[in-house]
């Protein structure tokens, strides 16, 4: 049902969504039915809607003054005080408003107001259109935020429960205010404001649409809209049938001023498709880019590598009923790009095909202690994950990946873990591999204690975390890390991976880790509808490293 | 019922004391007023309208969300309203008021009201107030989730931002975070690693409906689930990630060898 409202004032209350309207209210709903009143109050997720005072009823059982009017869309049910020439009890069922029901007792909170004393206006506006358990749309808008007010054309906010429309395509940013400028119940538009430590401050578009019982999806945005660098990227999804889905992720890279000419352009596509299977399941990944969009014009690298990865993978299986499970996955995959994969040999390898065997063990949970006394029992898990993945140019790479940890709660407060993992990563030639080469420091330095390296790390990582946790409205998390690696790290001989949007590492298995960490987060909301998340690591000054490069800062709602 | 109505007002009359009714207003029209229990009463022609705080006459004539105590005649008419800013406690109605409400129609049972609460999986009767409670999510990862992995809660109440809600790690596979929700609130929601391209899927590998939880008037509510794997599980080299471009494949699995390394070759010792 879509429900339009106009008031004098219209309140939202994102935290609690509610919208509240005071003076000359006026709804009308697509059932055909008109009311008008001195107030409105309306809880979006519970579905019902109250007008209060001076209440004027126009439905298709005829015209009635009264003083309140209840309607709970979900139910049906419709809870009216008229007053003709005393009050009285009337319920309306099935949106019947021929047959009321005279004098049937009605549940106790039909009229009740919520409140609102501890409760913040986000925004206000001068009309809404609501559709019920899907969204609701603003108009004539002034949102509030820190006491400011911003006026806006329109605001829209979905709270239905279909998460395809919260399928997004842009990148993490350190803070995001959105303009949901308009939508339905099938699409949003939206407009961002976003802050990142490469970009800075910058505008981003998004468009997203979502067909019903979550069955496809697409999701178009523009990012960073206000900068030369833009990336524009479209993300589909599809469900066929039940037992198959298909899902795609396309970028383009542009180098333009406005909408000019582009002087560099790179495209990439993901194609991942699921086809269930009886306790496991085939998944077809495929991947194909071109970096050089242009042509030879540009300087941009001509490759135009493309990649395809069937799996096949089992459920997480219990081994008898032992409290120990087990999965498995198969692999083969096909490389190609007509500029090079690897040279070897003197060879310039332009396909590489791979195939891959995968086992994982896990033993969740087993409780040692007292468990009588929960916060005296202590929790034991472990997990071996161990794979190896074979290629067509001669060589095989083992992986294998152990953490235990032992976990207990000590209060409703404090939780601590401590775990130990051991990841050990070995790249076998058949023939040769990686030979014994020193690697050179910054400033020319040879650093002769790495020709021990042969193709194989071994990363271990005992790390102590607790987490304190006053109140659900304030956390604090401080995580102690001891890494003990081979190939040993050294200050300034691996290059630190690079740094996503938001200051974190865009991989998180890396040579060189420095030994000692020690993390500290807090997160504390500080709004009904913002919490404050502020990171950053000590490295025990590891060379010129004391700190993380940067504070990790969140905004989020 | 009417009896002891009437019984209870001579009582409170002997005794001297005014029937009253303390609630918050719906309405005041027609010549009576209405409280948000949905009872209306008439008032007296002359009744007196008072601001609470001050006990001097309101400039301001009773309204929807207005605080109010209505004080009764002995013919059950409303003699005096306080207007007040702070609510008044939520009482029920003493019988002696009851036998004031005007209604036109005599009350007749709503056999929906008597349909038996729904329950909790413990039998317990489910009932629903709205006070805030507190809600408890833990959560148990993939064996395949990497190690500094962090995991959220994707909800239909945050316009399903895959980070809206920041669990923290209680052991190698479990995350837990504490919530405070309305009772009442029908909650949905799944895990994420921060991303939709790292949502949890199903052990099928498709992707899954959002979990429902419906909060309870209990004191703590907590729910116990299992992702049994990431979308982006059988794909860690190839990871999506808007406004990263990935490189090509990569058959090398160290990502950072120092600089001077010789490359794989046939001819190595």
């Amino acid at each position: 049902m879509i429900v339009r409202i106009r008031a004098d004032r219209i309140d939202f209350y994102y935290d609690r969504f509610l919208i509240e309207a005071d003076g000359h209210v006026r709804v009308e709903a697509s059932n055909g039915t008109t009311i008008t009143g001195d107030a409105f109050s309306m809880d979006l997720k519970l579905d019902r809607f109250l007008i209060a005072s001076h209440v004027h009823l126009r439905s298709p059982g005829g015209s009635l003054e009264g003083a309140a009017i209840a309607d709970f869309l979900a139910f049906d049910r419709i809870y009216f005080v008229p007053v003709i020439s005393k009050p009285d009890r009337w319920t309306y069922e099935n949106n019947d408003f021929t047959h009321p029901l005279k004098g049937r007792i009605m549940p106790g909170d039909v009229f009740y107001f919520p409140d609102l004393l501890d409760s913040h206006v986000s925004l206000r506006a001068k009309s809404a259109t609501i559709e019920t358990t899907q969204f609701v749309r603003f108009n004539g808008v002034t949102a509030l935020l820190l006491h400011q007010g911003l006026p806006l054309s329109s605001y829209y906010v979905y709270f239905g429960a279909n998460a395809n429309l919260g399928q997004n395509s842009l990148s993490g940013a350190n803070l995001d205010a959105t303009w949901n400028a308009t939508g339905s119940a099938n699409s949003t538009t939206a407009l961002h404001l976003r802050y990142d430590a490469y970009n800075h401050t910058y505008l981003g578009f998004e468009q997203h649409m979502a067909g019903n019982d979550q069955h496809e999806y697409a999701v178009f945005s523009v990012n960073p809209f206000t900068s030369p660098d833009k990336y524009w990227n479209l993300v589909t999804g599809e469900h066929l049938g039940s037992k198959f889905e298909i899902s795609t992720f396309t970028q383009l890279y542009t180098y333009q001023y406005g909408l000019g000419m582009p002087s560099a352009s790179a495209q990439t596509t993901y194609v991942t498709m699921v086809q269930a299977l009886n306790r496991s399941y085939l998944q077809d990944f495929f991947n194909f880019t071109n970096y050089n969009m242009i042509g030879p014009k540009t300087a941009a690298e001509p490759d135009h590598p493309n990649t395809m990865q069937l799996s096949w993978n089992s459920y997480n299986d219990q081994i008898l009923k032992a409290p120990l499970y087990f999965q498995t996955s198969f692999g083969l995959g096909y490389n190609h790009d007509a500029y090079g994969l690897q040279n070897y040999g003197g060879v310039e390898y332009t396909t590489i095909w791979n195939q891959s065997v995968g086992l994982t063990f896990s033993l969740p949970n087993v409780k040692i202690g007292d468990r009588e006394r929960p916060y005296d029992l202590y929790y034991f898990n472990a997990v071996l994950n161990t794979s190896r993945d074979w290629n067509s140019v001669p060589h095989h790479v083992n992986s294998q990946v152990s953490t235990e940890s032992l976990s207990r709660q000590f209060s409703r407060f404090v939780n601590s873990y401590l775990s130990y993992s051991v990841q050990n990563t070995s790249d076998l030639y058949l023939q040769g591999g990686y030979s014994p080469s020193p690697a050179i420091l910054p400033g020319g330095v040879l650093y002769t204690p790495f020709e021990a390296f042969r193709g194989a790390d071994t990363l271990r990582a005992l790390t102590l975390g607790t987490t304190y946790s006053a109140s659900p409205n304030f956390v604090t998390t401080l995580t102690f890390s001891h890494h003990q690696d081979f190939p040993a790290a050294y200050p300034g001989l691996f290059s630190l991976p690079p740094l996503n949007a938001i200051g974190g590492y865009t991989y998180s298995n890396y040579l060189g880790q420095p030994p000692w960490q020690l993390g500290a987060e807090v997160r504390a909301r500080v709004s009904p509808h913002l919490v404050l998340d502020v990171q950053r690591v000590y490295y025990f000054h590891f060379g010129n490293q004391i700190w993380s490069p940067s504070f990790v800062v969140q905004l989020t709602s | 019922m009417r009896l002891g109505a009437l019984v209870c007002v001579l009582l409170l009359l002997a005794a001297g004391e005014p029937v009253t009714v303390t609630g918050q207003l719906l309405a005041y029209q027609d010549g009576y007023i209405f409280f948000t229990t949905g009872d209306g009463f008439r008032v007296a022609p002359n009744v007196a309208i008072l601001n609470e705080q001050t006990k001097e006459p309101s400039k301001q004539l009773p309204g929807p969300r207005d605080y109010a105590r209505a004080v009764f005649n002995d013919a059950g008419q409303v003699v005096e309203i306080d207007l007040s800013d702070k609510p008044y406690p939520l009482e029920p109605l003493s019988d002696a008021a009851q036998a004031f409400v005007v209604t036109a129609s005599s009350p007749y049972p709503n056999p929906e009201l008597g349909a038996p609460a729904q329950t909790t999986a413990n039998g317990v009767p489910q009932t629903f107030t709205g006070r805030m409670v507190l809600v408890k999510f833990e959560v148990q990862v993939p064996p395949t989730t990497p190690l500094n992995a962090e995991v959220y809660i994707a909800t239909d109440v945050s316009g399903w931002n895959p980070q809206a809600i920041e669990m923290d790690r209680v052991d190698a596979l479990h995350f837990v975070v504490v919530r405070r929700m309305a009772s009442g609130t029908i909650l949905h929601y799944f895990y994420t690693r921060g991303t939709m391209q790292t949502e949890e899927v199903g052990p099928n590998g498709l992707s899954i409906k959002p979990r429902e939880l419906i909060v309870s008037d209990a004191d703590t509510n907590s729910t116990n689930s299992v992702v049994a794997a990431w979308a982006d599980t059988n794909r860690p080299n190839f990871l999506q990630q808007p406004s990263v471009f990935p490189t090509p494949y990569n058959p090398a699995p160290f990502p950072n060898l120092p600089h001077g390394v010789r490359t794989p070759a046939p001819n190595a010792p």
